[in-house]
């Protein structure tokens, strides 16, 4: 195990009723810098991973340390401010479409910003720069007054990555976050992600194409039947490791 | 070589009983609504031949009717004016007292299903209950006139359009919430930030649609006493001076046609 590590994933399990193991005493850890691609089929456990380590959903068992704090041993006000730690990226993007990118860009820093301020949607000079230097860091700058749902998908999703960056988040998860791309927009997000790991976040994605995880992450991490089967730096991904993450695929997967 | 003209062969499928439990639940589906409607027909007094010898009546009616009194206009036009400002305001209060308990009575933002059951009994009591009944209870508690309108429509409107909002809640995509909830934002953020301009556009056309149904039924309210050019449709009927009856009835229509399109309109622009 890395030292160092923002984020520490030890023994978690997750059962969903009547009897699906979603989850089955997997283990891993970040460190931050690092872009770490989580693969595996369609019912692996990948989207049970993400949900149970931002506490979307809560494990059985094993903990989530990000910070030195155990999300899953944490609510209320503790569970929040650990959250601000982490940010999410989604495959459907979960954008305001009625807001404005930069507005959703500033939905990065709702837990620090006064109620009164989110009620009457007006914020202050430093929030509004700080979203423009977001949407510039993602290289949408010239789309900062535009709809979100009049976006493409690709900018949707960068859209996403600045509103992760306002957050200040020292972990980015994403699920799955260019599966619903085409190949060229996908290139972007990823590249976009690579940029924001090297600038010491950790990154954690999902991914779908085994080709993209090798071209941009460090370390690849994968999942079969909710068990890690694999975590190795991406140069050691062979054949026979892809063979035992793919093929015939377990009856005994989760939900997707 | 296509499939039409492919050697035959005979795929085997499964047989059908003659009484098989499906038809027998049809034929009962069959027999239990047509005794509700043949009990309901007796419960109801359909009387045909009382509708053939009313007809004419009212015909003759039609015929006394005409023209119709103008003198009265501006007073008719006035209290056509009261029913409209009746369900304005009515609907207005509904909407600001429905505004908290919807958040409360929708299943994904509630705070606690403890809150979420009460306001949902809550709201299904208000809507139970016709604005019709609620203003006949007012006007013995306050008084004849418009403000006792006012007060039903108020109250059986809050309850149906907090139900409405709340179901319109219910119906948008998770995804923006949990991201939103994702950022470590509290509740009454999320709510603001994620929810409302997603639903806001189809919480105002709810809003108008109720004031628009106000409308149409508060002129009904009047024959409580509550009011509105009801008021006068019910002294025209007692007095059966049909010239003015059918001034007012006209009044009405042009009310409601106005209102409708209005409405119509506005809620078209929304999306």
């Amino acid at each position: 195990m890395p030292d160092g590590a923002i984020i520490r994933v030890q023994g978690l399990t997750k059962t969903y009723r009547p009897a699906v193991r979603a989850l089955v005493d997997v283990s891993f850890a970040v460190r931050p810098g690092e872009f770490v691609a989580v693969l595996g089929t369609s019912g692996a456990g990948k989207t049970s991973l993400f949900r149970c380590i931002t506490g979307l959903t809560g494990a059985d068992a094993g903990s989530v340390m990000i910070h030195g704090r155990d999300i899953c041993r944490v609510g209320g006000r503790e569970l929040r401010a650990a959250r601000r730690e982490v940010a999410l990226i989604f495959q459907q993007f979960n954008l305001v479409r009625r807001l404005t990118a930069i507005q959703n860009v500033i939905a990065g820093r709702l837990a620090q910003l006064p109620t009164w301020r989110v009620l009457a949607r007006r914020f202050g000079r430093e929030d509004r720069q700080l979203a423009l230097r977001c949407l510039d860091e993602v290289g949408l700058l010239d789309r900062a007054y535009a709809r979100a749902d009049r976006l493409s998908g690709g900018q949707q999703q960068r859209v996403a990555i600045a509103r992760a960056l306002a957050q200040d988040a020292k972990v980015i998860l994403a699920d799955e976050p260019v599966a619903s791309l085409d190949p060229e927009s996908s290139a972007t997000v990823l590249e976009t992600l690579r940029t924001v790991a090297a600038a010491g976040v950790a990154v954690v994605a999902s991914l779908h194409q085994v080709h993209l995880a090798t071209a941009y992450a460090d370390r690849i991490v994968a999942l079969r039947s909710g068990r890690l089967v694999e975590d190795a730096p991406t140069a050691r991904l062979d054949a026979r490791a892809l063979g035992q993450i793919y093929e015939r695929a377990g009856v005994a997967g989760g939900r997707p | 070589m296509t499939l039409a003209s492919s050697p035959a062969r005979v795929y085997p499928e499964p047989a059908v009983a003659w009484l098989s439990a499906g038809r027998l639940r049809f034929v009962g589906v069959v027999v239990a609504v047509g005794a509700f409607y043949s009990v309901s027909w007796q419960l109801a007094r359909v009387d045909l031949a009382k509708l053939a010898t009313g007809l004419p009546r009212m015909a003759s009616w039609a015929v006394k009717a005409w023209p119709p009194a103008t003198a009265e206009l501006p007073v008719l036009a006035l209290r056509a004016a009261e029913t409209v400002a009746m369900a304005a305001i009515g609907t207005t209060a509904a909407a600001v007292l429905a505004l908290p308990v919807c958040v409360l009575a929708a299943r994904n933002v509630t705070p606690s299903l403890l809150l979420y059951y009460p306001a949902r009994w809550f709201l299904n009591m208000l809507r139970g209950i016709d604005s019709f009944v609620f203003a006949l209870l007012f006007v013995a508690a306050v008084g004849l006139g418009p403000f006792a309108g006012v007060l039903g429509i108020a109250l059986h409107t809050w309850g149906s359009t907090a139900k409405l909002w709340a179901e319109a809640i219910e119906n948008i995509q998770p995804g923006p919430l949990e991201a939103a909830a994702a950022t470590g934002a509290s509740r009454l953020k999320v709510v603001a930030f994620a929810l409302l301009p997603d639903v806001l556009p189809s919480m105002v056309s709810i809003g108008l649609f109720w004031w628009e149904f106000n409308v149409r039924a508060s002129t009904v309210l009047g024959v409580v006493g509550a009011g509105g050019i009801g008021q006068e449709l019910k002294n025209s009927m007692d007095l059966l001076d049909f010239p003015r009856l059918l001034t007012i009835l006209g009044l009405i229509l042009v009310m409601v046609t106005v209102i409708d399109h209005t409405s119509e309109w506005l809620r078209r622009r929304l999306e």
